[in-house]
């Protein structure tokens, strides 16, 4: 498995990164973790419908969003909004959508991100097809798909790994291997060796990756891209991580796992490894890391009272987004629902 | 006799079928360990192991044609699917393969397996977890589709799918699993197949539902009832075969009806109910048969939710405007 | 000033949940999402911060305690502010389902709108389903009978709807009850007999009918669905069957000894039923006409005997089906007996379960009958109607004893059972209720 920083944050060999881009992903993804913190209150307190935690897998997120040029497709799961961040979805859009409103789904113009695919496995194609769309029109944006362990056992999975080989797209297709899909374990996911192996069957090279170690995400993920963007084809990486969290606020990870499994991987944490190579660095201090942590609340809170703000949907709304014009029995089911007819 | 609720009904059903018969087994995603997204299936693996209920790998597809083939090979199947806006990935296999054996091989193979599948919205959940496309399901020929309101239905119906010579689609109300007890009977029963449930008896109009939408249906009837209408309320519960004879018969008695679903308005199964009255209870008609339905839209996330779904409200003018008429 | 925090549906579809522990004290200061509270839900235990800093004013309930969804789960208060004795008692309670506590007044804390929190959109406790069959027509709220539209309508004009009288179902107060009243409040006239007002033009008048007071009126209920069943199903049987029916008294003694011996042997009550449709069996398969069926011109004779038992509910009569009781053991039909009869009691057998029998046992000694005539069921061609046994004198070779007779009654259908054969068929029943090693053994 790929690794340049260590658990202790040592680091193997040379890494690819300067001390200010290593600053930088350290601040992402502390960014990135009171996120995920903020959402979880949030759930709870009954302001944010169903919310996913990514807890543990920020490395992995912030490493491979990292790796994208401006303008690149990201098609990703509802886990991702680390990686979707980080790729230029806003904040605020991203807990509008998990308020429980469509209007979250609405990307800024210039950001090319999906909305966050709520089904297993689907959107893996999508990237297929955006990246093949990107190569007839002779541009060098690239395609990148995240998604878990889990959807690898989809049947799309393979549609989607066949076709991009076959079209040799510029496809990254970026599994976080978190260990568990929900309650279901990934030994008992698949019985290759590793997720990775898979690619070999479709002609394609895979890599597994330490998923909690950002900077061997970003490397893997930047090679791949830049064979994308050569015109050689699909890549395929496994970055192995933890899912720290739940499924969702609705699971209970207690009724499957051991504590002492999650105990183990909480010492393998993403973010604590950096922690310590900047500190031996001396780029790391108390106060640093307090500075960090108050403007990345500041910009959560700002974006949650941003979208706290907007003003509940009206009843026509749903009607309007169907069509690029309503049909005639929109036009007069709306009317009913809003008491016009 | 205990009170339980529809979740509890459920994995009673299925404690008992898999008690009085080892060849029933329980398979889907998250059922075994966790007891199934909705706690359903909790206790099952502990108590009957993990080869009869089988946690699987995220492959809906894959569930539903596992199930088909355990079926054809002599096993009592229970699938489950964590969401029916999750069954579509396994659409094909039901549509070309489960609903089809039997005719494909003039009886010789069959699929006696029940794919139970959680629909319906009301909680809040994300995209895709709060559809109602039974009528998708009841449109195709060779699956029988069943949906319970009540924990006594739910437990008696499941145990007569599982019997069931024939596959069936159980789908399983999300907003009422916990949301209605009931005292329900602890021996081994069956509700059949077909029948429908005459839930309240009256003369004035008919309303006709199923499923989530029978709690806002029930609210409606009282309103009404306090108004001094005479209400009768039929929940079908088997929504494939549908129970014509028990429609017209209500709706020769009474005149009126009114056809209450969460489902899209545009070919809804209160379309095919709508029909069936005009077919054969014409004349006995007052009034045009209204429908209650969600709309042609997607269903909406949280924030809009009470936009979509059909309110006691609405079902109350649309009676009053079949009384007024 | 004090904030309520109301329990949201944390998990999709939940509608309580239980208090483990509280983490913060009444009086105790809370951070902004700091958690306030652990909670057990159907679906996990998890910790639920606080959506807003301050002094926690009051729990919405005790540890062990259950906290309906959209309930006050917590109040709290700006730093500094105290817990008042009235919040306290008076939002302690609100909502929670505790069998002790005392149904409570709206809380005293005030919600300021702004800030209400978002609650989960399952606010209700779970709703308790009467079980059984249809409900019964639920008696009026209100006098005034009306729909919603129509009061609306009434409210809008300024009608009082307690003084107009409705002329549609059930005296219920129509749109043109009340558009009458309407034309006759703003009519000119000082007439103000609302009732008598001349209905508007293309209205037809309601029909005359005497007040209600005026003449005896006899009570009246629509028969419930099963009673017009089984209305239906007795005038068709007795409508198209000649019915003959036979009485005999058997000696109970042998029968009521093995019954005992084997409850005792067995540790259960075995139901006079079970072996009464064991001794039947043999009687069937040598005289098949009784297990049969009229269609048309032709004798259906069944190859099984699904032998049906009346069974006396709150709703009516019903017969519930043993399958194949040829095939059961004595056991076997006291475990099938209890199942319909509890059954049919709950209402929860299927329609597979009540139809279709070849053959009928009615048990009325349970009711404490004797002789009968019973009605065949429609489809078959025979029923045995089962007395009581009580003890009487008897005549054992030329001795008068005592033992419990039964009396039992046979009705049958003549049009394909002559007198004799029915005479046949009950002295083979017979001899085999007065030894039951016959039919124990066959």
């Amino acid at each position: 498995m790929f690794n340049l920083i260590n658990p202790d944050g040592t680091v193997r060999d040379r890494l690819p990164v300067t001390l200010e881009e290593m600053k930088s992903l350290y601040a992402d993804m502390v960014e990135a973790r009171v996120y995920d913190e903020k959402s979880m209150a949030m759930q709870r307190q009954g302001r944010l419908a169903t919310y996913a935690p990514f807890r543990g897998q920020e490395a992995a997120q912030i490493g491979a969003a990292a790796a994208l040029r401006p303008g690149d497709w990201v098609a990703g799961t509802y886990r991702d909004a680390a990686l979707n961040w980080k790729a230029g979805y806003p904040w605020r859009l991203l807990i509008l959508g998990r308020t429980g409103d469509e209007r979250g789904g609405e990307v800024p113009e210039d950001v090319n991100v999906l909305p966050p695919s709520i089904t297993v496995g689907g959107h893996m194609i999508h990237a297929v097809g955006l990246a093949w769309a990107e190569k007839l029109r002779g541009t060098d944006r690239i395609a990148l798909t995240s998604f878990g362990d889990g959807a690898t056992s989809e049947g799309d999975f393979h549609e989607a790994m066949n076709f991009a080989a076959v079209y040799e797209t510029p496809t990254v297709f970026f599994c976080q291997n978190n260990g568990w899909a929900i309650s279901h374990p990934v030994e008992e996911q698949t019985r290759s060796e590793t997720i990775a192996d898979k690619a070999i069957a479709y002609g394609m090279p895979g890599v597994r990756v330490d998923g909690n170690d950002v900077v061997a995400v970003l490397a893997a993920v930047r090679e791949a891209a830049d064979r994308a963007r050569a015109g050689e084809g699909p890549s395929f990486i496994e970055a192995v991580t933890y899912r720290l969290g739940p499924h969702t606020t609705a699971d209970d990870p207690g009724r499957y796992r051991k504590e002492s499994e999650v105990a183990a991987w909480e010492s393998l944490d993403p973010l604590e490894r950096v922690r310590k190579l900047l500190e031996r660095s001396g780029a790391w201090d108390p106060g640093w890391q307090q500075q960090l942590e108050t403007e990345a609340s500041n910009r959560i809170e700002e974006a949650v009272a941003w979208a706290e703000a907007i003003p509940a949907p009206e009843p026509g709304d749903m009607f309007r987004r169907m069509f690029a014009e309503p049909t005639p029995n929109l036009v007069e089911q709306e009317k009913e629902a809003t008491g016009g007819g | 006799m205990a009170e339980l609720n529809i979740a509890q009904a459920i994995n009673s059903a299925l404690d008992t079928a898999m008690a009085a018969d080892d060849r029933v087994m329980v398979l889907g995603e998250d059922v075994g360990r966790a007891g199934g997204v909705f706690r359903v299936t909790d206790g099952l693996r502990a108590k009957y192991g993990a080869e009869r209920v089988a946690d699987t790998p995220v492959a809906e597809s894959g569930i539903v044609g596992a199930a088909f083939g355990l079926a054809m090979a002599g096993l009592r199947p229970v699938a489950e699917i964590q969401f029916l806006g999750f069954s579509y990935p396994a659409y094909d296999q039901i549509v070309n393969h489960v609903a089809r054996i039997r005719n494909r091989s003039n009886h010789r193979y069959s699929a006696p397996m029940v794919i139970r599948i959680p629909y319906g919205g009301g909680i809040g959940a994300a995209e895709h977890h709060s559809e109602s496309t039974e009528a998708a399901y009841v449109h195709i020929p060779g699956i029988k589709v069943v949906v319970p309101s009540t924990p006594r239905d739910a437990r008696g119906l499941l145990l007569a799918a599982i019997e069931d010579p024939d596959p069936v689609i159980f789908l399983e109300p999300i907003r009422l699993y916990r949301a209605v007890k009931e005292q329900v009977p602890e021996i081994y029963y069956r509700v059949d197949i077909g029948p429908l449930r005459v839930e309240r008896e009256g003369t004035d109009v008919t309303l006709i539902s199923w499923g989530a939408m029978m709690r806002e249906t029930r609210q409606a009837a009282t309103i009404l009832g306090e108004a001094g209408v005479s209400v009768e309320v039929l929940d079908l519960r088997t929504l494939s075969p549908l129970d014509r004879d028990g429609i017209v018969a209500s709706v020769e008695k009474t005149g009126r009806a009114v056809v209450v679903h969460e489902a899209p308005f545009t070919a809804g199964l209160g379309a095919e109910v709508a029909a069936t009255i005009q077919e054969r209870a014409l004349y006995s008609l007052k009034t045009p048969v209204r429908r209650v339905t969600g709309w042609d839209t997607i269903f909406p996330l949280k924030r809009s939710e009470h936009h979509y779904l059909p309110s006691v409200e609405r079902i109350v003018t649309a009676a009053e405007n079949a009384l007024e008429d | 000033m004090a904030r309520e925090f109301r329990l949201p549906d944390i998990g999709e579809g939940l509608t309580e949940a239980e208090i483990v522990r509280w983490l913060v004290p009444v009086g105790g200061y809370v951070e902004q999402d700091q958690p306030v509270v652990e909670l057990e839900t159907d679906k996990a235990v998890v910790e639920i911060p606080s959506p807003f800093a301050g002094v926690v004013l009051s729990h919405g309930a005790a540890e062990g305690e259950t906290v309906a969804v959209g309930s006050v789960l917590v109040v709290i208060g700006e730093p500094g502010e105290m817990p008042s004795e009235a919040a306290e008692s008076q939002s302690a309670h609100d909502s929670v389902r505790a069998p002790s506590s005392p149904p409570t007044a709206e809380p005293a804390v005030e919600q300021p709108a702004t800030s209400a929190p978002i609650v989960g959109t399952i606010t209700e406790e779970a709703e308790i389903l009467s079980s059984g069959g249809p409900a019964a027509e639920p008696a009026a709220a209100s006098t005034v009978k009306a729909l919603p539209v129509v009061r609306k309508l009434a409210r809008d004009h300024g009608i009082d709807l307690t003084q107009v009288s409705g002329t549609g179902p059930g005296g219920r107060i129509t749109r043109e009850d009340v558009e009458r009243a309407i034309a006759a409040a703003s009519a000119p006239s000082t007439e103000s007999a609302i009732t008598t007002a001349a209905p508007a033009a293309g209205t037809a008048a309601p029909a005359p009918q005497l007040p209600a007071a005026e003449r005896p009126q006899p009570s009246r209920r629509p028969m419930t669905r099963l009673r017009r069943t089984i209305a239906a199903n007795m005038a068709k049987s007795w409508a198209e069957i000649p019915h003959v029916t036979t009485f005999d008294d058997i000696d109970a003694t042998r029968l009521l000894e093995v019954r005992e011996a084997l409850s005792n042997r067995h540790d259960t009550k075995i139901p006079i039923e079970a072996l009464v449709v064991k001794a039947v069996v043999p009687a069937l398969a040598e005289f098949p006409e009784f297990n049969a069926t009229i269609d048309g011109d032709d004798l259906v004779v069944h190859e099984r005997a699904d032998v049906g038992i009346a069974v006396d509910t709150p709703e009516g009569l019903m017969v519930a089906v043993i399958r194949d009781a040829g095939s059961k053991s004595v056991l076997e039909l006291a475990a099938e007996v209890r199942r319909l009869g509890e059954g049919a009691r709950a209402r929860t057998l299927s329609v597979e379960e009540l139809t279709g029998q070849t053959f009928t046992v009615s048990n009325i000694g349970a009711v404490g009958g004797g002789h009968g005539t019973p009605i065949v069921p429609y489809g078959t061609t025979a029923i045995l109607s089962v007395g009581m046994a009580r003890p009487k004198p008897v005549v054992y070779d030329d001795e008068i004893g005592v033992a419990p007779v039964m009396p039992l009654s046979l009705s049958y259908d003549h049009r394909v059972i002559d007198g004799a054969q029915g005479r046949r068929f009950m002295a083979l029943l017979m001899e085999n209720l007065e030894e039951p090693a016959l039919f124990l053994t066959g």
